[in-house]
């Protein structure tokens, strides 16, 4: 449906210009649209950011930024992010909407809509991905820091998200449930585990669409880095942990029952590829 | 506002209204080959390849695709002779009532451009954004199959 309250598009070729025209109101920006034209509101200016450079994946000593107008097809193309700790990332998006979706979605747009639904926020935050955002002068904040502080001032543009390198020995992985491949998530989980020295040393659980956006469980974590090594029984009790973590309720998709039995498998399951992973030394 | 867009290999003007979609846009302006279907980037049946690659035109705002490249179902064929695709997916009886048709034939060709020798999952990934309510979704695997031999050079079988 097009939107018969929209009367303004303009083409900032810069992020100055972009967040002065957002200073209008009912403006806001479109980069690849699918939200905005979902979800128009009250809009009735629309900021198009894809003439502004920030299409891109690029790699450093830090790991890999990603611009935020980078589509989810180029991100699943790309031999950086197949690449990045065993293709955990590319076979997130490969579970993600349908390619004729994934061709017009951006990261950028992705993280600011944060549906609850969201594959790529568990993921996102059990890797520690920082944001960039811009309001006059740039900020690079933790995605954690991001939900909780930034994301809901008015006028700030997303610049990029950047993900960490690991040492050797990191491994995670991502568990999604849905009813079809191409429906939305019932719930999702992601994991990450770094072992040093035989002992396990960091560990990020998530889950998301709980129905609520991801979110990291920290004691289901703490199973992990307190009893030291990965085996399967402290995998089934980080997952009893999860289980009891998990802040669950019903929604249209599934209850609140269904889905804490599926927090428990899943990160049963993300443990147990994680574990695989780095047997295999991947 | 005035957008210049290249439809089918035809570079053209539109007046459109700033909230238009792709999708309306497309159909006022004699493309009926463009479904409209669920308006929610659920169907695929309103597909268009946009600089080459498939999108769900009924998401994109034809305001931000001034100077850009579209191809519907109508510009698959080459000078009245059917694609390979079109072929084999009448061939493999893929087609019943059809409204599906055109979003599943830019799917595969977005598929076939960048990957010339997928997977049966690999098709069946290419297609997951193209819903059909006739079939079960397997004579149109059957038909990129039948698409891709023929492509390749080899028989029908």
């Amino acid at each position: 449906m097009s939107l018969p309250k929209v009367s303004e598009f303009v083409r900032p070729t810069d992020l100055a210009a972009a967040l002065h025209e957002l200073e209008s109101v009912n403006a806001r920006i479109v980069a690849g649209g699918i939200d905005v034209v979902l979800f128009p509101g009250d809009t009735t200016k629309l900021v198009d950011i894809s003439g502004i450079p920030l299409s891109g994946i690029n790699s450093d000593a830090e790991g890999i930024v990603i611009g935020a107008t980078t589509t989810m097809t180029a991100l699943i193309e790309s031999p950086l992010i197949a690449d990045y700790l065993g293709g955990v990332v590319t076979t997130m998006l490969h579970h993600l909407a349908s390619p004729l979706q994934r061709n017009l979605a951006t990261i950028g747009g992705t993280l600011i809509s944060a549906h609850p639904w969201s594959d790529v926020i568990p993921l996102f935050l059990v890797l520690g991905a920082r944001v960039s955002y811009y309001d006059g002068t740039e900020h690079t904040v933790p995605i954690a820091q991001f939900y909780a502080e930034s994301m809901f001032r008015q006028r700030i543009i997303l610049t990029a998200v950047r993900l960490p390198a690991f040492p050797p020995g990191t491994a995670a992985a991502f568990i999604k449930f849905s009813r079809t491949a191409f429906d939305i998530a019932v719930l999702n989980c992601a994991a990450l585990v770094q072992i040093t020295a035989g002992r396990c040393t960091a560990a990020r659980i998530a889950v998301g669409g709980a129905p609520q956006r991801g979110y990291l469980l920290p004691h289901a974590g703490e199973v992990l880095t307190k009893s030291g090594a990965l085996t399967a029984e402290i995998i089934a009790s980080a997952a009893r942990t999860a289980r009891d973590e998990a802040d669950i309720s019903d929604d249209m998709r599934a209850s609140a029952a269904y889905r804490r039995n599926l927090v428990e498998v899943g990160v049963q399951r993300a443990l147990g590829q994680i574990k695989d992973k780095l047997e295999a030394g991947v | 506002m005035n957008i210049e867009l290249t439809v089918n290999g035809v570079r053209r003007e539109f007046t459109i209204a700033p909230g238009e979609t792709l999708l309306e846009l497309l159909r006022r302006t004699g493309y009926k080959g463009v479904k409209k279907g669920c308006e929610a980037g659920d169907c695929g049946a309103c597909a268009v390849l946009l600089d080459g690659r498939a999108v769900n035109s009924c998401l994109v705002l034809a305001a931000k695709v001034d100077g850009h490249t579209v191809i519907t179902v109508e510009g698959l064929a080459d000078d009245g002779t059917l694609a390979p695709l079109q072929e084999a997916f009448l061939d493999t009886g893929a087609v019943q009532c059809g409204y599906c048709t055109p979003g599943m034939l830019i799917a595969a060709t977005d598929l076939l451009n960048r990957n010339p020798r997928p997977s049966e999952e690999e098709i069946k990934e290419g297609l997951s954004g193209n819903l059909c309510r006739c079939t079960g979704y397997v004579k149109q695997v059957e038909a990129v199959k039948l698409a891709l031999t023929r492509m390749n050079g080899g028989n029908d079988a």
